[in-house]
């Protein structure tokens, strides 16, 4: 499957901070909506500068489109809409002087299809930015992410922060947008649900190293989690471990086939295990 | 450009507007009194406001995200400089068209408001000087420092900018000594005019380069 975005082996050190993205690698197939999910600081936003940009890495490729992308290339940011975690655009504005300055950023960009997104919204085109609440803001970014008709979307924590009812909304908004087969999602959230509902495929990041992709079904499905007691643990296979956490009385492991495991290890307890749970083994847990 | 010269529009129109009314008012009392000091005062300080307001505006990208997602359209870095540059020149403008109405108005309604019509050029090439030298020092430097900076970047720029046009004035008398004829005072405004055009060129490429290394 064709590919519209492919990250690989980038790596970028803020040696002041200590912090490091390394060696990121990861795709999105056209068609697809890919979770991008770690804890606050985990190197989410770090590896979305990466691919746009606005970050410069120290090593690693990054093909859009098939191709590198250099500032010069501006056609290839026509077709990426971006949606940032809270104030996108300046307060002073309102929608309708973002839609006058968007006009002449892209050429794409479609008047209709954004005040359509306003009324959709419920957004009025002559209010200060400043007085939307943050579901508002949201909304704002979204349509206007929307309204030049890109084919990728990069969405770092677009829904952080909004409500249940407003997150579906915009969920749906998504989903919509992937129903064109050479659109795809890249949506970077740590509210796991979000993901468990509209990802195709899920990469999981912490401190700044990819520790697993898998697709949402494999994860629903196959990913489970054993609660082992000390002389369980020790007799599984160092192979079936993804990783594990010791509690108090017993072992969480992180199989990445419950079914498989059932089998193996007859006796133990396995559950199936959600999104956040996998995140938690994976970012709190130990590896063999 | 032109969504990057619109969105630098909005960014100073508020302050703008006020310093507009300002001028207006202040341009009104200025043509009616006979002083050649407030109308020197009024015009530089049409000239230089505009401009220096302008290149202030351009640090309120970056109270929101705005500064970092304009990086993800489609356009250079190279181009978001470039309409920083053109915003300053576009505002020098309108300073010199405040100060050259009321100059005029004055002219119309008192006689001729200096003592030789020549020094005219000289109080408009040492208001365009200071506004270009402001520029020309504060945009590299807002970009190399952060916008949380702004602020002092400013201050310095516009004190930079004085003392330099300064210091090319009092070359030029130097040069030419107390009682300038016409063509030397013609000379020496176009001496301070080449000087800061040149700066001002010369900051272009320099801001894109640093702008370019820029992480947000």
């Amino acid at each position: 499957m064709e590919n519209i975005l492919e990250v690989q082996q980038v790596c970028k050190a803020f040696p002041k901070t200590n912090f490091s993205l390394k060696q990121i690698s990861f795709s999105i197939p056209y068609g697809s909506i890919m979770g991008f999910v770690g804890e606050n600081g985990a190197g989410k936003t770090t590896t979305i500068g990466c691919i746009l940009n606005t970050v410069a890495r120290d090593s690693g490729t990054v093909r859009l489109f098939g191709r590198e992308m250099l500032d010069a290339d501006t056609g290839l940011r026509e077709r990426i809409g971006v949606v940032y975690d809270g104030d996108n655009f300046p307060a002073y504005w309102n929608a309708e002087q973002l839609s006058r300055v968007m006009q002449g950023l892209y050429k794409q960009w479609d008047n209709a299809f954004f005040y359509a997104y306003l009324e959709r919204f419920r957004l009025l085109p002559k209010q200060k930015i400043k007085h939307y609440s943050r579901g508002m803001t949201m909304k704002l970014a979204v349509a206007a992410a929307l309204s030049h008709h890109p084919q990728l979307l990069i969405l770092d924590e677009a829904t952080s922060g909004l409500d249940p009812i407003m997150r579906d909304d915009m969920l749906d908004v998504f989903l919509d947008f992937v129903q064109d087969e050479n659109h795809a999602i890249l949506l970077s959230s740590h509210i796991t649900s979000d993901l468990e509902k509209i990802a195709d495929r899920i990469t999981f990041i912490h401190d700044g190293r990819l520790l697993l992709t898998a697709s949402k079904n494999d994860l629903a499905y196959h990913f489970a989690v054993m609660r082992c007691k000390e002389s369980q643990f020790r007799e599984l296979d160092p192979g079936d471990i993804l990783a594990y956490r010791k509690r108090d009385f017993q072992t969480d492991v992180l199989v990445a086939d419950g079914k498989d495991a059932a089998r193996k290890y007859r006796g133990a307890v396995i559950d199936h295990v959600s999104v956040d749970e996998i995140m938690l083994l994976l970012a709190k847990g130990e590896r063999v | 450009m032109k969504g990057l010269l619109k969105n630098n529009f909005y960014a100073v129109y508020s302050g703008a507007k006020t310093f507009s009314a300002f001028m207006a008012l202040l341009g009104a009392f200025v043509s009616v009194v006979v002083s050649q000091q407030l109308l020197l005062f009024y015009m530089l300080l049409g000239i230089v406001g505009f401009s220096v307001n302008a290149i202030a505006s351009i640090g309120k990208d970056h109270i929101s995200k705005w500064g970092k997602y304009k990086l993800t359209s489609p356009v250079r870095r190279a181009d978001i400089v470039k309409s920083c540059f053109l915003h300053q020149l576009i505002w020098l403008l309108v300073g010199m068209a405040f100060a050259g109405g009321v100059m005029g108005l004055s002219w119309f309604l008192h006689g001729h408001p200096f003592d030789r019509d020549i020094d005219v050029f000289m109080v408009f090439a040492v208001g365009i000087g200071i506004s270009l030298f402001s520029g020309a020092i504060f945009l590299p430097l807002f970009y190399l420092g952060g916008e949380e900076r702004s602020g002092a970047f400013l201050a310095i720029s516009l004190l930079c900018a004085i003392g330099a046009v300064m210091g090319i004035v009092s070359l030029v008398n130097s040069l030419f000594g107390p009682k300038m004829s016409a063509l030397q005072a013609v000379l020496g405004a176009a001496i301070v005019l080449g000087c800061s055009l040149a700066v001002f060129s010369i900051s272009y490429p320099f801001t894109v380069a640093i702008f370019k290394r820029r992480e947000y």
